[in-house]
């Protein structure tokens, strides 16, 4: 048995082998590799396809909420998932497959934990799953809902827009459904093509009533998944799929929150403002380094965090100090959420002639206008009325975006907004 | 090596038996459809055996081809307890409802009729913008109704109106919805004949179709798990059941095991589209063993037939912990809403035979008639005192002001965001400088 066991595997690496010499041995192939990759060797193709577009980087391990435990994305999201049921007796979670630890492992254990009755599978069909949902948590209950990828969100499309995201306000708040959370992966994955690589947040934040998030770390996902569960309002958390084994750091066993609607500066800069959400922030904070070795620029980078609603401010008193703002997201330019920031950012630091902003760099309109150059410190009464907010814009805005196409396969690398995209926009705004 | 051999027939044997054991205990239900309690387990794999293994379906071999012929021509049959002259048929299938009781059902019909009449008339005078009556379907509202506890959660569509009246929704409210005023707890924001009751158990009608159902499967499983004794009932129309929704809420409610009551209103159109064209199969109540649900067809017009089946599937989903179908056939005899003239697709002619000759408030009244609880001078009486009270009810509510247009606003999300208040704040400077081109009068300062 073993004898003809080590035959066979013997046969099948040679059969392997002969089938690599054979394509060695087609005329052009060698040629065809040269044009696209000089000096590529075949093992040298196939690492390029494994390697990411990004470097993770974890933040510092946090000390305020007790001890931490290293964890990936997904095994963050279980932690959520068992401080919620543990917390709150009525919490479940069910979706497709989730019972036996779902297909990215998030759920792992919480039903031999917590019981049948409290994570279980639906049937196929996410529609069900986010109807369904809405009426858990219209009795109150916390209902938590996995879509299995955002790419299967559309179906759930109606149910989220006409129904969750406007209970409370057509009820006249007689009735809500604010205890639902609907979790999803999201985002490129190296590999997923059109129907596992999307970020459709940009459909959603165009919808009153919900809230997106999307984190960058296993530790950024703890706090906010439990926010979004503990928020009174339906929320969407889309999880970045490819950070789930790849982004591993120090994260609190304890359940502990981090604010909706309150993006994070990760790093100040005083000249460009870098802003991003999920797997793209760490692209940026590459970008940011770049700048800094190659350029001398100093970049804010940003992390939006939550999609809807949006921490204008934020933003705002960030580009009010820089002058320069760059967006980036893996989802189609056209319509994508950076279009919303733009508007809201050109519209909100126009040319107005206002002595209390001031801005690092001089210019000469702000020269003409008697502006000094430091920094003052912004009035926050003054933010509340529109007319008074001003900036001298040094660029146009720039959006590094996915082309305007559904995600490809084996283009990927060339469709993400990558850092090489990101830093030649910054290159050409700081060159403006 | 044969001790193992001889170990294994003998382990096989005894899984052969207890496969033969759980085989009896499924009992066949209706139509041959087995119901298995407890869920299928993973079965115990025995390849030896000439039977089925597939874990998919429960079934014997058949080495004939046949095709399985949908049965339409006789379809399942229409459960009822009165006749068209509201006399009972089979005395065991009386309910005995005490005379308060079917008094309350007579007198929840027709003041909703009543109220229908005014305000279907007040949407052609131009005073609120949208109606839609119930005429003809005033049986299913309130048998249904009439079989649940008052705790009991309403998911509805929008024609059902009766099981508010039943539960004492005060005509005030209905009004107040209907014309968006001060009073309207939904705070103006929907179209006419939008209710929306937290006390009284009735969640807030939407107008896309079907979207309740999966939720009231959501809200029964709450209740399984909250140890609530309480059914979900979710009302629907023959046409909304054709949704995906509806589809996704039936699967649901039978996988999950969930204490509901799937009701649906069968009344012969989807606006203009005639069941005809909107299903090809024995209606709504052959889908239900589909799902594996139980299910039954009644005549929505006869308010017993309606209370008895309600009752009794109200007892069983939740003793059970599954859900039930409910078909009420019935007839739409008012037009789809204002917005529609049904003289453009069917004939008067159809309409007034069940006006005339199957009206669930008649059939009704004949029964009352002949138990002696009921007479011509309390009819007279009723319909003058019914007809005051809405008109009085009509008279406060155009009259009330709508709310302060701040209320645009609020409850977008439980807390206001930042940028929406600076919308509002917006709007406000809008109207110091334009005011006098809004209609400011008719709203709360």
């Amino acid at each position: 048995m073993a004898v003809v066991a080590a035959a066979a595997g013997w046969l099948l690496r040679l059969r392997a082998a002969g089938a690599e010499g054979h394509w060695r041995r087609l005329p052009g192939a060698g040629l065809a590799r040269g044009f696209l990759h000089p000096a590529a060797t075949v093992e040298d193709a196939a690492q390029r396809r494994q390697v990411a577009h990004f470097t993770f980087q974890p933040d510092p391990e946090p000390r305020e909420y007790g001890q931490t435990q290293k964890m990936n994305l997904f095994q963050s999201v279980t932690s959520a998932l068992d401080n919620s049921l543990a917390k709150d007796p009525t919490a479940v979670i069910f979706g497709e497959d989730v019972a036996f630890g779902g297909v990215f492992r998030c759920t792992v254990g919480l039903r031999d934990k917590y019981g049948k009755d409290r994570v279980f599978n639906t049937p196929l069909c996410e529609q069900g799953i986010v109807g369904f949902g809405i009426g858990i948590a219209v009795t109150g209950a916390t209902a938590i809902a996995e879509i299995q990828f955002a790419d299967y969100i559309f179906p759930a499309f109606d149910q989220i827009v006409n129904e969750a995201a406007k209970y409370r306000y057509r009820s006249g708040d007689l009735f809500n459904c604010g205890s639902l959370t609907i979790r999803s992966p999201w985002g490129c994955v190296g590999h997923g093509a059109l129907y596992h690589s999307q970020s459709p947040e940009a459909f959603f934040a165009h919808c009153p009533g919900i809230k997106v998030v999307i984190p960058r770390s296993p530790f950024q996902a703890k706090g906010l998944l439990l926010s979004c569960i503990e928020d009174k309002n339906p929320c969407i958390f889309f999880e970045p799929k490819i950070l789930y084994r790849a982004a591993a750091e120090e994260v609190p066993i304890e359940p502990y929150n981090i604010p909706l609607s309150q993006a994070e500066v990760i790093q100040e800069g005083s000249d460009v403002t870098l802003v991003a959400w999920g797997t793209q922030v760490h692209v940026i904070r590459e970008v940011a380094s770049m700048a800094k070795e190659k350029l001398g620029v100093s970049c804010e980078v940003i992390d939006l965090r939550t999609i809807i609603p949006w921490d204008v401010d934020t933003i705002c008193k960030s580009v009010i100090k820089t002058g320069r703002l760059l967006i980036s997201h893996e989802a189609p330019l056209t319509g994508g959420f950076a279009s919303e920031i733009s508007s809201t950012v050109q519209k909100l630091c126009r040319i107005e002639d206002y002595p209390f902003y001031k801005r690092g760099k001089q210019t000469k309109k702000s020269k003409l206008l008697g502006q000094a150059q430091w920094l003052t410190p912004v009035i926050p009464a003054l933010w509340e009325a529109e007319e008074e907010c001003f900036l001298n814009l040094e660029a146009p805005i720039s959006r590094v975006c996915g082309y305007d196409t559904p995600f490809p396969h084996i283009f990927e690398p060339f469709y993400i907004p990558d850092k090489w995209k990101c830093y030649d926009a910054l290159r050409k705004m700081i060159n403006y | 090596m044969a001790v193992a051999i001889a170990a294994a027939r003998v382990w096989r044997l005894n899984r052969g038996l207890s496969q033969a054991a759980l085989l009896l205990l499924r009992q066949p239900g209706a139509r041959g459809l087995a119901r298995s309690h407890p869920p299928r387990q993973q079965q115990q794999f025995s390849s030896l055996d000439d039977k089925p293994q597939f874990p998919g379906a429960s079934a014997e071999f058949i080495d004939k081809l046949e095709f399985i012929q949908p049965n339409v021509i006789s379809g399942i049959p229409i459960y009822r307890v009165m006749d068209r002259q509201g006399q009972i048929i089979n005395p065991s299938e009386d309910p005995h409802l005490p005379k308060e009781k079917v008094l309350k059902l007579y007198k929840s019909m027709t003041l909703l009729n009543t109220m229908d009449r005014i305000l279907y008339e007040s949407q052609r005078q131009g005073r609120i913008s949208f109606y839609m009556t119930n005429y003809g379907e005033e049986g299913t509202h309130v048998g249904s109704a009439a079989a649940l506890d008052n705790t009991d959660l309403v998911f509805g569509q929008y024609r059902e109106a009766g099981v508010l009246m039943y539960r004492d929704y005060p005509l005030e409210l209905f009004m107040a919805q209907c014309y968006g005023n001060i009073s309207d707890l939904g705070k103006g924001r929907q179209m006419p004949v939008h209710y929306g009751c937290k006390e009284r158990h009735f969640v807030t009608i939407s107008s896309p179709l079907a979207t309740q159902i999966p939720q009231a499967v959501g809200a029964a499983y709450a209740a399984k798990r909250a140890n609530a004794n309480r059914v979900v009932i979710c009302y629907f129309g023959e046409g909304a059941a054709s949704e995906g929704d509806a589809h996704a809420g039936f699967n649901f409610a039978a996988t999950l095991e969930c204490p509901i009551i799937f009701f649906c209103r069968n009344n012969g159109y989807a606006i203009s589209t005639p069941t005809s064209e909107q299903y090809r199969g024995d209606g709504i109540a052959a889908r239900g063993p589909g799902y594996g649900i139980m299910s039954i067809r009644v005549d929505g017009n006869d308010v017993f037939a309606v209370y008895n089946a309600t009752k009794e599937a109200r007892r069983r989903a939740v003793a059970e912990n599954q859900p039930f179908l409910i078909e009420a056939m019935t007839y739409r005899i008012g037009h789809h809403s204002t917005s529609d003239d049904s003289s453009a697709y069917r004939s008067v002619d159809e309409v007034n035979y069940w006006d005339k000759q199957d009206h669930p408030i008649s059939r009704l009244r004949h029964y009352l008639l002949s138990q002696g609880w009921w007479d011509e001078k309390q009819e007279k009486a009723w319909r003058k005192q019914s007809r005051r009270k809405v008109m009085e009810a009509f008279e406060q509510a155009e009259r009330k002001p709508k709310p302060n247009p701040n209320l645009l606003f609020s409850d977008v999300y439980q807390e206001m965001p930042a940028q929406l208040r600076k919308q509002q704040e917006s709007l406000a400077r809008h109207l110091q400088t334009y005011g006098e081109h809004y209609p400011l009068d008719h709203f709360d300062k």
